[in-house]
């Protein structure tokens, strides 16, 4: 059989390389980054118009890339060589083999990136978090995924680590996502009424979203020296995820401190702390 | 209009005191006219019926005494005043659904659709009113007969002046080139336009004009009614003074915010929006804008949507999920 092979393998038709093949392979090379440039551009600037299926349509995104980026690797071969099937498959499995050996880590990424592509364990416009960044994705090429983090830092992330780091992705796809906040209130302060302001500050939020599918929830837990009041709800946009814990959490403030409801108290928490800070202060004046 | 919706509440009415009563919600979107329903039953029952209309934000308990002292009907009009999306707002409403939880009374309620679906989520405000009804949409056909019941006798001339349509529409052809420097041609997919043919509709002219009010209105009398009163120039109507209504809504978050608001309060006070707006939210600055945009609009102090772009504005801002 490998007899039968290799005579085919090492006779592969070589094109006759000339300028206009070179130009020709320019021109699908140049083309291909072109249409995956635009076709993002045109398909980012769709979803911020398509309102709540923005990350349905960025999911096409990586599809298109692998599309064309495939398809300008065919023509690219197409133009050197004129391979029959058998010389194709033979050729692409020492093309992979080359590949695994010499530049493993690039081919790890690309199938990765494939992988990305296909099991969508985050998609573009998802929060996600993987090792130690967290951010929007923006962009999921071949080689690598791009996410910006809440500071505007972009973290390029190689795909190989979808293999064997987990993803945390906050909305899965969704436009919507889980918001916690959390509020820690003196033990002495009134626990329910701290509990009902924070919810109405939660479902009279602007970027609140509320529905049967997406309910909130106001909960409180006792700790030794505080209270903590936690509200989980969606905010109706990811990317109001922090203006969303801020606006909450600023209403909520300005409602407590009406009704006496105070924050914890340092005394309380680092009692000898505030004895010496006392001490200090003693001694200064 | 709206029968199968009187004859549900008529019903409720007459089977009031055989069995405990269903508290009744009429839910509907601004201009879409639960006013007719709400006098056809203070004419059929003006001896059983107290009518309790709220006009604006409810800010106390004022309204709780006149509850015990109504007759067994009471129709409470524009109940979503009785919440404001604000820390503490929602106390007048819970007054008021402890009031019903306890009382013999048979509630007869009107709520703004996206008050209601807001409520509903928020304080599920359901589960008081086994009888929900949602006034439905209407069509041209119905459209028309109302708007024209009000002109019997008058003659009312329809012109047809519309710019004759045409077909149009892209295509997808192939197109050969070649590149420079190469002999290779490669065919590629080339996108065109195609005019088309001209075409008219073969409708009557009454049935056009009315087709291109209800592509505005979508079903909502309120708005049918106002652009047809701005397109009619007594006795003419001209399919060509029926206006265009564009709609490239691009809003910042405060805007947004500020829009649902008078959307679902359908009429709200200043004094009323910087309440709920707090001191984030500059309110004259977002008012002037929505209002040179075209969305919103000022009567007497009160800011409501203008009814030409309620399909518009209902449109953007549930495609933002601003109300759901």
């Amino acid at each position: 059989m490998a007899n039968g092979i290799q005579p085919d393998i090492t006779d592969l038709p070589i094109k006759e390389i000339d300028i206009s093949t070179i130009l020709y392979i320019g021109y699908i090379l140049i083309i291909a980054y072109i249409a995956v440039r635009v076709l993002s551009w045109v398909l980012m600037r769709l979803s911020e118009r398509a309102g709540i299926y923005r990350i349905s349509v960025t999911m096409a995104i990586p599809l298109l890339k692998i599309a064309i980026y495939s398809t300008a690797l065919y023509l690219f071969i197409t133009a050197i060589i004129e391979p029959s099937l058998s010389q194709l498959v033979a050729f692409a499995g020492l093309f992979g083999a080359a590949l695994g050996f010499g530049l493993k880590d690039v081919f790890a990424d690309i199938i990765g990136g494939i992988v990305i592509t296909f099991e969508r364990p985050y998609q573009i416009g998802d929060k996600i978090a993987i090792k130690e960044h967290y951010g929007e994705v923006i962009d999921i090429g071949l080689r690598s995924t791009r996410i910006r983090t809440p500071d505007d830092s972009v973290v390029t992330i190689p795909n190989f680590l979808v293999f064997n780091q987990s993803v945390e992705s906050a909305n899965a796809g969704k436009t919507e996502m889980m918001v916690v906040i959390d509020l820690f209130i003196d033990p002495e302060s009134d626990a329910g009424l701290a509990m009902n302001i924070l919810k109405d500050a939660l479902v009279t939020s602007k970027y609140a979203y509320i529905t049967a599918n997406r309910p909130y929830t106001v909960l409180l837990d006792d700790f030794p020296f505080y209270k903590r009041v936690r509200a989980k709800a969606y905010v109706n946009d990811l990317r109001y995820e922090f203006e969303f814990k801020s606006e909450v959490t600023r209403r909520a403030w300005m409602a407590y401190s009406r009704e006496g409801i105070r924050p914890p108290q340092v005394q309380r928490i680092l009692p000898e702390t505030a004895d010496q800070n006392e001490r200090t202060s003693e001694r200064s004046t | 209009m709206f029968k199968d919706e009187l004859e549900t509440i008529t019903a409720a009415i007459e089977s009031y005191g055989e069995k405990p009563p269903d508290n009744i919600a009429m839910i509907s979107d601004p201009f879409a006219g639960q006013n007719f329903i709400i006098e056809e039953l203070r004419h059929r029952y003006p001896d059983t019926i107290s009518y309790l209309p709220f006009f604006s934000v409810v800010t106390s308990k004022d309204f709780i005494p006149n509850l015990y002292t109504a007759k067994d009907v009471v129709i409470m009009e524009r109940c979503h005043f009785l919440a404001l999306r604000k820390v503490g707002g929602f106390a007048m409403l819970d007054e008021f659904l402890d009031f019903i939880s306890s009382s013999e009374k048979l509630f007869i309620t009107t709520w703004n659709s996206y008050s209601w679906s807001y409520l509903n989520a928020v304080r599920q405000i359901e589960g008081f009113f086994p009888e929900i009804i949602h006034l439905p949409k209407m069509d041209s056909k119905t459209l028309k007969e109302l708007i024209l019941s009000k002109y019997e006798g008058a003659r009312i001339e329809f012109i047809d002046d519309r710019v004759i349509e045409k077909k149009q529409g892209f295509e997808v052809l192939e197109r050969k080139i070649t590149l420079p420097f190469t002999n290779t041609a490669l065919t590629i997919p080339w996108i065109s336009y195609s005019p088309g043919e001209s075409k008219k509709e073969e409708i009557e002219i009454e049935d056009a004009v009315f087709n291109r009010i209800n592509i505005i209105a979508d079903g909502n009398y309120g708005v049918a009614q106002r652009v047809w009163e701005r397109s009619l120039e007594y006795p003419e109507m001209k399919t060509s003074n029926i206006p265009e209504v564009p709609c490239a809504v691009d809003l910042t978050i405060n805007e947004a915010f500020l829009l649902t608001i008078i959307l679902s309060m359908e009429s709200i006070q200043l004094v009323d929006l910087a309440e709920i707006a707090g001191p984030e939210i500059n309110i004259d600055q977002n008012l002037y804008r929505l209002i040179q945009h075209g969305l919103v609009e000022e009567e007497k102090g009160y800011f409501h949507i203008k009814p030409e772009a309620l399909k518009c504005v209902c449109n953007y801002l549930t495609r933002i999920r601003m109300v759901w």
